[in-house]
This record gives C-alpha cells, sequence and structure tokens, in this order.
C-alpha cells in the first residue's frame, strides 16, 4: 500500500451493537474517510449496485456478517459477485462472525471474492492487521 | 401402527381351492387377500401397502415362488415373505433363505398350526423391523433439531456475549458520558437478548417434556394475565391493547400450553409495531363454542412480507432484522398446538398489520 489514500468501510450487521463497536474501532484508526452501516444485507447490496465509486482508485472494505435473518452473510457475498466486475473491484470483502462452526469457514473458501473471515468482537488489532 | 389390529395376509397360489380352503380357514384370525397367479399378486400388493405377510406356493405355471420373491422383495420390502413347498424343492428353498428373500418356508401339505404360527412369527417381525424404522426417522430428526440447535446456540448465545466484550473493550477509552451511557443502553439491549433467548429455549425444553394437564380453562383471566404483562411496555410505546372474551360453557384444555402461544402472539404483535405509526393497537378476541375455542390476534404492526409467511413457523427463522427475535417463538406456538390439535392461520399485510388465528378444540368433557 502506497499509503495516504484513505479508505471507505461499509459495516452489515443485523445487531446496531455489533455496527457501533466497529464504527468506533474504524474511526478510531484515522484511516477512514467515511464508514456506512447496514442492519440489513439487502439494503447493503442495493447501495453497492447503485453507488458510484468515489473515485477510480479508492476502495471500500465491507465487513459483512454470517447470520442475519431476510438475507444472511452468504446470500449476500452471492448477489454481490453478480454484481458488474467494475463495481467489484472497488470493493474488498471480510466475513466477520461470531460462527465457530467448520462449514461456515469452509463455505467461505469457495467464494473468490472474500478476503478474508474475522472472529467476533472486532478488535483494533484485527483491524490493525487487515489494513497493513 | 396398531399391533392389535388384523393382520393382512397374502396367499399366492395357481390352484382355486387352494386359495378358497385357505381364505375359508383363515379368515376370522386375519385379512385375507388372495392373488392366483404372480401378477394378480403385485397389483394386490400396490393397493394394499399395508399387507404385512406374503405366503406363496412354490410351484406355479408362470414363475416360481422363490423367484417372486426375489422380485416382490426388490419393491416392496417392508412385508415378511413366507414359502410354500414340497421336498423335491429343498435346493432353491436354501437359496433363497439364503438370499433372505424369504423369512421362513412351510413344507407341503400345510397344517393350520404351522401356517398360524408362521404368519404370527412373521408378524413379529414386521413390527420388529417397521418400529425400528420409525424410532430411526424419529432419532434422525432428533439428529437434524440437535444440529441446528447447536449451530444457532453459538450464535444467539454467543453473539450477544462476543458484543458485549466488544463494547467493553471500546468502552475503555471513552471519556464522555453520554458516549458512555449509549453504549451501556446497547449493552442492556444484547444482554437481554440473550435473557429471552434462553427464556425461550426452556419453554421449548418444557414443551418437548410436558405431559398435558387438562383443567378449565377461563379465557378472560389467562388473556388479562398474559395481556398486562405486555401493555406495561405497551403504554410506554403507546400501543393500545383491548380484548374480548365470548365464553359461556366450560373448557377444559391445558392452559399453560394456551399461555405460551398467547404469550408468544402477544409478544410478537407488541413488538413488531410501525414505530412513528399513530394508533398503534393489539387486539385478541376469544370466542369458545362448542367446545372449540377461536383465538384472534391482530395488530396493525409492520406486517410480514408475503414469501416469508410459510416459513415463520419454522425453528430459528426469522422473517425481519428489526426488534430482537429468538426465531423460536413462532415454533413454540406450532409445537404447542402440536400437541393440542390445535390450528393456526396467518394473514398479514406489509405495513398494515398481521392476524393469527388460533383454533383449539377443547378436552371432550365427559360430564355432558
Amino acid at each position: 500500500m502506497t499509503q495516504a489514500k484513505k479508505l471507505h468501510f461499509i459495516i452489515i450487521d443485523d445487531s446496531k451493537l455489533d455496527c457501533f463497536i466497529a464504527d468506533k474501532i474504524i474511526r478510531n484508526t484515522g484511516k477512514c474517510e467515511s464508514v456506512t452501516t447496514f442492519l440489513q444485507a439487502t439494503e447493503a447490496i442495493e447501495y453497492i449496485a447503485k453507488t458510484p465509486p468515489h473515485d477510480e482508485h479508492t476502495r471500500t472494505i465491507v465487513l459483512v456478517d454470517i447470520q442475519m435473518p431476510v438475507m444472511n452473510g452468504f446470500e449476500f457475498v452471492e448477489a454481490f459477485e453478480k454484481l458488474p466486475p467494475s463495481v467489484i473491484k472497488h470493493y474488498t470483502l471480510y466475513v466477520i462472525s461470531s460462527s465457530i462452526n467448520e462449514n461456515d469457514i469452509y463455505k467461505l473458501q469457495n467464494y473468490a471474492s472474500v478476503k478474508q473471515f474475522l472472529n467476533k468482537p472486532l478488535t483494533s488489532n484485527t483491524l490493525a492487521a487487515i489494513l497493513g | 401402527m396398531n399391533a392389535f389390529e388384523k393382520i393382512k395376509v397374502l396367499y399366492i397360489d395357481d390352484e382355486q381351492n387352494n386359495l378358497n380352503s385357505f381364505k375359508a380357514t383363515f379368515r376370522f384370525d386375519y385379512t385375507i387377500l388372495i392373488a392366483q397367479d404372480t401378477n394378480k399378486a403385485f397389483e394386490q400388493l400396490k393397493a394394499n401397502p399395508d399387507i404385512r405377510v406374503i405366503l406363496c406356493d412354490q410351484r406355479m405355471p408362470d414363475k416360481t415362488g422363490v423367484e417372486f420373491f426375489e422380485e416382490a422383495c426388490a419393491l416392496y420390502p417392508a412385508p415378511v415373505r413366507i414359502l410354500l413347498t414340497g421336498y423335491a424343492d429343498l435346493e432353491s428353498v436354501i437359496d433363497a433363505i439364503n438370499k433372505g428373500h424369504i423369512f421362513r418356508y412351510i413344507k407341503k401339505p400345510w397344517t393350520d398350526v404351522d401356517i398360524k404360527s408362521a404368519i404370527e412369527e412373521g408378524n413379529k417381525f414386521y413390527i420388529t423391523t417397521s418400529m425400528l424404522a420409525i424410532k430411526n426417522k424419529e432419532l434422525q430428526s432428533a439428529y437434524d433439531e440437535l444440529g441446528k440447535f447447536a449451530y444457532s446456540v453459538t450464535h444467539d448465545m454467543r453473539g450477544p456475549l462476543l458484543s458485549v466484550i466488544g463494547a467493553l473493550e471500546i468502552s475503555k477509552s471513552m471519556d464522555s458520558i453520554v458516549e458512555i451511557r449509549e453504549i451501556l443502553d446497547m449493552m442492556d439491549a444484547a444482554v437481554k437478548k440473550l435473557d429471552e433467548f434462553i427464556k425461550n429455549m426452556h419453554e421449548y425444553y418444557n414443551l418437548k417434556r410436558m405431559e398435558l394437564i387438562f383443567e378449565e380453562v377461563d379465557f378472560t383471566k389467562v388473556v388479562s394475565d398474559v395481556g398486562a404483562f405486555f401493555n406495561i411496555g405497551g403504554k410506554m410505546d403507546k400501543v393500545k391493547f383491548s380484548f374480548n372474551v365470548v365464553q359461556n360453557e366450560v373448557f377444559l384444555c391445558d392452559e399453560i400450553a394456551i399461555k405460551i402461544i398467547l404469550n408468544n402472539l402477544l409478544s410478537n404483535a407488541f413488538k413488531y409495531q410501525r414505530r412513528k405509526a399513530e394508533n398503534k393497537f393489539v387486539e385478541v378476541n376469544v370466542e369458545v363454542k362448542n367446545n372449540e375455542a377461536t383465538l384472534i390476534v391482530k395488530d396493525n404492526g409492520i406486517g410480514i412480507e408475503e414469501s416469508h409467511i410459510p416459513r415463520v413457523f419454522d425453528m430459528f427463522y426469522r422473517a425481519t432484522s428489526e426488534e430482537t427475535g429468538s426465531g423460536f417463538g413462532l415454533y413454540n406456538v406450532k409445537d404447542a398446538l402440536n400437541k393440542l390439535n390445535g390450528t393456526i392461520d396467518v394473514s398479514s399485510v406489509v405495513n398494515e398489520g398481521t392476524v393469527f388465528k388460533v383454533i383449539i378444540p377443547g378436552k371432550p368433557n365427559d360430564a355432558s
């Protein structure tokens, strides 16, 4: 990373508290330009599909929970992968969950767009590690 | 499966005389079906899936009994197969027994006692294997449920705990009282969610083990008891609660099961309100007539999307991300209703409201 460029974040989690925690930790890094939170994955997918990239070079980091009602994390990733490549390339996906189910974690490896699985709760150390 | 009902027996023989005398001899003890050739036998097997024992003569023009059983075994594995044969066919009989196609053979000419004992033994074998199949199925569904359960526990119990751990961690570096208060409120909600999950789980296990206790149910009392609990919170959220009970007869039922049903339906009705709407209400109507209770729980809340309606009674299914829900509530309602032989219907319009209609039969009152 050549640095200096600030990052945008999207948090998708049905738990308000978890969104709040992620928001706080991300803002505390001082490396973020914006944080947008969604309690419903359907709204996030709509937002990503409709919002034009901030500029050609920005990347947005997406943190998505697995177990959510209506649209869960897996369904979100599948819907995300169906978006045009020109949209997808501006995003990096991380899945974050309280799940300790091996099947869930194994299943995630099948999704090309998922960069990494993160355990809840999100901590400043974990975040620092993924931001390099 | 009733072990005492008459055993259904199929007898196949190419000689009509044998068929007739067989039927005449055993028709009081068993339900006898007969067939003069193997095609007819297959028709009978198809039409009568409850045949438990098949007896077949070895020497028939179109096929031997052993050949018939080999085919029948593949298509209809459940009935027990017994061969009737003379000494001359012993080789093929031994072969058939070793291959597992026949349960027993009876040498001809047979006696009534031979046949009866073979049918009785065959029936015992049939019941044991069928019971085993049923038990296996029950066991499998219990395993599936346990798997689903264990999976959900990691999320529903661990989730709120991890949230609180995360919140505690970030609150350590907070200085603003306003911010700390805000995070405390959210921690409070997370812990309450966990508590609700545990309470629902307790309810679920109680229901599984519960023996029904039938007693007189006074719906006016039940509805006002359960309603009063929600009405406290409801008043804060400006949800108007009203109920009407018409009951002019004694109704025998399990009061705890009814309370579980009403409790969950009311909890949902109060919970899934449109926050900013005016004139929010929850209405309960009960009518007891002809030993049947009809409960209607109506609200003008957020409603349920049509595509979610078929799954709302599934365990851990949640149709909305709004509010805290365990995914247990309506499953428990359905479970309780299954115990009471009751039914439930739901009709709902998004942003207009939901109506649950429950029908519960009372226990027949012996005194009347």
